[in-house]
């Protein structure tokens, strides 16, 4: 589709460790499309931060990052850095983990919401402190004529991911990158987060992509779902395709391994067995054939490619779909 | 915060007290004789009894000690044996001198330094940082006194630019401004370099730690240009250490200002304070000793009160 928010192509990620360089990301796509919220899931050090650090190019200067981002016709990796810095908390904004120390804590509230829209909003301090105090009401916070004069420590975690919000929804952004943004909060409060996400994404008709591990989460927010393992995307297909017809062994791991409660009361999670490979050290052929149960000789030599499955958005990258697919 | 202040002053009086106590004994250790000194060549045991006798040193050291302090709680802090003068209309005529000095030389040092340890942060493991690493140790490690004597072979002797001594030209009748900052230049320069050196090892590690913030993360993420990122969000979190290392520093500057004033004849605190070492002018050691305490322990409180100033997660009850 020509008109889609973001257009992720062959994306790969090399880290430069002692002179040598080691894929973190290895030839990942995915479309965003205007209003939809894109799930990206997998175990811890799959590579999903690394990823959406790669799209706004915050990468460490030791990252080397090619492949095709494009947004609005432009590929953002050969945008120079003053054009990038305009898209950045403006077009294309991010929310990270640890809300806990994502803001500056000598700055108040207000001011450090205000910052991004003065930055890219061409306003007088007093008008950019009038559309931060809507933003507050907005996320909502309570009292918030006083949380603007108040500074970060003041505010609990959950407030504080809202406050992220605020900054980052601030420039009204076409997409919204949120890494992991309730995996340090506790149950209830996620779940409110969550809740104003999908508000504020439905009312601006804001596009998230949304990274998680939790596919609960990705249950009660996403459009479609890309499952990454080891720094590659292995099924990627709506949220129905999924969770009812998961193809790849990973996926149906990770969906073993979310408890429900309608099942029978005592049936065990089943977490994947064997972790993650670190990027120095990934496995020939499959990357996933070390943990697979259904590992074949050849899955073990030869990587697989993506194959479709039921529908032309549902692809999946396991061997065993090749002969469905034919 | 004005409580809080206050407590700090009141606590005050027992350090002073302490200081004072031991600097008295430390007079009445090292050995040399104020009475032998000050009569010189007229010494006869006859005059020596009758002076040691009005100066009070024939008593016992503990009664001396709390006469000492008993004219302190009158505003009194005795005489110079050696002047003649009272030691605060001494201590009064060389605070400016020293202020001078240590002020300038701090300000300067402290906003130079920031700023060198900052950027060397951003740009850490360059040839750069390495480079100013290297002459950062070269002047951290050398004595104040030893880099004056230095200064003045170079920018006094070899190259004549600056005088080596002195607040302004002897000769002239009606000294101008520009005479007396002509004059200020070395010995600023070597408290100057001395300080910039650790401060900005300091501030760079300081700088480098709150570059690998979250909120550095964030404030790139928002779209802040590098500048800022650095000297508005990271700056101004690193600089809370180096505010308490400023408190902490006063005396050794103080001292470090001692030995530069004795090299450069500048008369501040420090030449007051040596000579009165050498000659065992005791109230004039005392009193500065005093001073310094006082000094000491303000700076540790302003360093205190800058901190909450700057941090505010900080709060004083
Ligand atoms: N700056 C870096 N230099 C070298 N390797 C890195 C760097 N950043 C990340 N990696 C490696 O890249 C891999 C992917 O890391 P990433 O942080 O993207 O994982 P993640 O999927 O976000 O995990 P989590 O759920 O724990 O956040 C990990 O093996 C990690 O060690
Ligand atoms: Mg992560």
């Amino acid at each position: 589709m020509a008109n889609s928010v973001l257009n992720v192509e062959s994306l790969n990620v090399e880290f430069n460790m002692e002179g040598n360089y080691f894929h973190a990301v290895r030839d990942v796509s995915f479309k965003i499309e205007p209003g939809e919220t894109l799930g990206l899931v997998g175990e811890s050090g799959c590579g999903k931060s690394v990823t959406s650090l790669a799209l706004v190019r915050l990468l460490t200067q030791s990252a080397r990052v090619t492949g095709k981002i494009e947004y609005q016709g432009k590929n953002l990796l050969d945008l120079p850095e003053r054009d990038m810095r305009d898209i950045r908390g403006n077009e294309i904004s991010m929310i990270f983990q640890e809300p806990m120390t994502s803001l500056n804590p000598v700055y108040k509230i207000g001011a450090q919401i205000s910052e991004t829209l003065l930055l890219h909003k061409d306003i007088s301090p007093r008008e950019a402190f009038q559309q931060s105090l809507e933003m507050l009401k907005k996320v909502g916070i309570p009292r918030p004529e006083d949380i603007m004069d108040e500074y970060p420590h003041q505010l609990s975690g959950g407030m504080r991911q809202r406050i992220m919000i605020a900054i980052a929804m601030a420039c009204n952004p076409k997409l919204l990158i949120a890494d992991e943004p309730t995996t340090a909060l506790d149950v209830t409060i996620q779940a409110q987060i969550l809740e104003l996400m999908k508000g504020i994404s439905k009312d601006l008709g804001t596009s998230i992509l949304l990274i998680t591990h939790d596919l609960g989460v990705v249950a009660e927010m996403c459009d479609r779902v890309a499952v990454m393992y080891a720094g590659q995307i292995v099924e990627q297909g709506s949220v129905d395709d999924i969770f009812f017809n998961p193809q790849h062994p990973y996926t149906r791991g990770l969906l073993n391994a979310i408890p429900k409660i309608d099942a029978e009361q005592k049936q065990r999670l089943q977490p994947i067995e064997g972790n993650v490979p670190p990027i120095t050290r990934m496995p020939k052929g499959c990357r996933f054939s070390p943990r697979c149960m259904h590992a074949s000789d050849r899955c073990r030599a030869q990587q697989p490619g993506f194959f479709q499955v039921d529908n032309a958005e549902h692809l999946s990258r396991c061997w065993l779909n090749e002969a469905k697919e034919a | 915060m004005l409580k809080y202040i206050l407590r700090r002053i009141l606590e005050l009086i027992p350090t002073l007290i302490g200081i004072s106590l031991i600097s008295f004994i430390m007079i009445h250790i090292v050995p040399g004789n104020p009475v032998r000194i000050l009569l010189g060549n007229r010494y006869t045991v006859a005059r020596a009894a009758a002076l040691t006798k009005q100066l009070g040193l024939n008593k016992p050291l503990w009664q001396q000690f709390l006469i000492w302090l008993w004219n302190i709680l009158h505003g009194n802090f005795g005489y110079s044996y050696v002047y003649d003068k009272p030691v605060v209309k001494l201590v009064l005529q060389a605070i400016p001198h020293t202020l001078v000095i240590v002020v300038v030389s701090v300000m300067f040092a402290h906003i130079f330094a920031v700023f060198l340890g900052a950027v060397q942060a951003y740009f850490q493991d360059t040839i750069f940082d390495q480079v100013v690493t290297v002459i950062n140790y070269f002047f951290y490690s050398m004595p104040s006194f030893w880099l004056a004597i230095l200064l003045i072979i170079f920018f006094a002797i070899d190259l004549p630019w600056f005088p080596s001594g002195g607040i302004v030209n002897p000769q002239a009748t009606n000294p101008s401004f520009a005479d007396f900052l002509h004059h200020l230049v070395l010995p600023v320069a070597s408290l100057f370099l001395v300080s910039v050196a650790g401060w900005a090892r300091f501030m760079r590690s300081s700088m480098r730690e709150a570059l690998l913030q979250d909120y550095v993360r964030t404030a790139r993420m928002k779209g802040a240009r590098e500048f800022r990122v650095l000297f508005i969000h990271a700056l101004r979190n690193s600089i809370i250490p180096l505010i308490t290392l400023l408190g902490l520093s006063l005396p050794a500057l103080l001292s470090g200002a001692l030995f530069v004033e004795e090299i450069f004849n500048y008369p501040g605190m420090g030449l007051l304070y040596w000579n009165a070492i050498m000659s065992r002018d005791y109230p004039i050691i005392m009193g500065v000793t005093f001073f310094l305490g006082v000094v000491t322990i303000l700076g540790n409180l302003l360093s205190d009160v800058l901190y909450a100033v700057i941090d505010p997660r900080i709060q004083y009850q």
